[in-house]
């Protein structure tokens, strides 16, 4: 698992697309901006390749509007579990998972940023401990984490 | 082409001073004229002390700086320039905001692709003129999501300009609580750098 940050509009996608030779418009890139729902482990039982879940903090931002966090970190616990073990079993599997660091700005004058914020940075916690590659983008530039 | 260099940081991380010292550096050592082209606009209060603050800064580094203020169209300065100029452009960010609301025309597509354009020409033009272009610019990418159209449209702007400059330049800089992070290229970093921690 690779989990890539950074800023909004750093180039993270672009960076993953070049990196990994994956192009956003696939059918394993599954973007949040999009409104896409997260990729699902049955659907790649079959299946190997590398497969992208772009724009966590939508998601998580989506999912707050109707749930607790304590759901949404079960999903995420789940979906890392899950597809570990998916990756785990061929060489030729892999998941990127990209979110936008949205924790450094200005405390957010509404609850539901501020909420956003903190089960954002929690979320991100446990993908960067799952993942074993880890990068921050900066206008393009890759600084390897991990 | 002239070397680029990008420098950006938060809001008082020390970013121009560390561009001024880099811009003042390189006129020493390569014997070459500083410029400043200045981008804010003293629209209220809190900007000219902004401005006077900066000016203060420049004087009393005890160089001499040729200013030139340019709130918007920067590569009209180009013809102005040779081979012998080091130019500091503060900031990227206020030159964007300039453009961007010049006209009350922001929401449109076409108007926001023409000021892209014309920021990257400018640069262009300008550095196709100097010895040295350093860009001083601004981190605004860590906030919670906006859910104000404005917001989105002008951080896009700006982050693809980011991206585009990044890619140009010779050097890019990042620059946190006074401290140089060096993202790109440079062989007179390790030079540099060194001084510039014992600041």
């Amino acid at each position: 698992m690779h989990f890539v940050t950074g800023g909004a509009y750093n180039g993270k996608g672009e960076w993953v697309e070049k990196q990994y030779g994956i192009h956003r418009a696939s059918h394993f890139w599954y973007s949040a901006y999009r409104s896409s729902a997260p990729p699902e482990v049955e659907n790649f039982t079959d299946i190997d390749g590398v497969i992208v879940w772009e724009g966590i903090e939508y998601w998580v931002k989506d999912v707050l509007t109707y749930s607790r966090e304590e759901e949404i970190q079960q999903r995420v616990q789940q979906f890392l579990v899950d597809f570990a073990a998916w990756e785990n079993s061929k060489r030729t599997r892999k998941v990127i998972l990209i979110g936008t660091d949205i924790t450094k700005g200005i405390v957010p004058v509404d609850e539901k940023d501020r909420l956003l914020r903190d089960v954002c940075g929690r979320v991100y916690q446990k993908m960067a401990k799952q993942a074993t590659q880890m990068d921050i983008i900066w206008y393009g530039i890759a600084q390897k984490i991990k | 082409m002239a070397r680029i260099i990008f420098i950006s940081g938060g809001v008082r991380s020390g970013k121009s001073q560390l561009a001024e010292k880099l811009a003042i550096d390189r006129a020493h050592y390569h014997g070459k004229q500083l410029h400043y082209i200045a981008t804010a606009q003293p629209s209220d209060k809190e900007m000219v002390l902004r401005i006077k603050h900066h000016q203060k800064h420049r004087q009393e580094s005890g160089k001499k700086w040729m200013t030139w203020e340019q709130p918007r169209n920067v590569h009209q300065l180009a013809t102005h320039y040779s081979s012998n100029d080091i130019i500091l452009l503060d900031c990227l960010t206020t030159l964007l905001n300039n453009e961007f609301f010049y006209e009350n025309r922001w929401s449109d597509y076409e108007f926001q692709q023409q000021i892209f354009k014309n920021l990257v020409q400018g640069i262009k033009e300008l550095s196709s003129k100097v010895d040295t272009l350093i860009l001083v610019s601004n981190e605004i990418f860590h906030d919670v999501i906006s859910d104000e159209p404005l917001v989105l449209v002008y951080g896009k702007m700006l982050g693809r300009l980011h991206q585009k400059i990044v890619a140009l330049a010779d050097e890019a800089y990042l620059v946190d609580a006074g401290c140089l992070i060096q993202m790109k290229g440079g062989e007179e970093y390790e030079r540099l750098n060194g001084r510039w921690n014992s600041l």
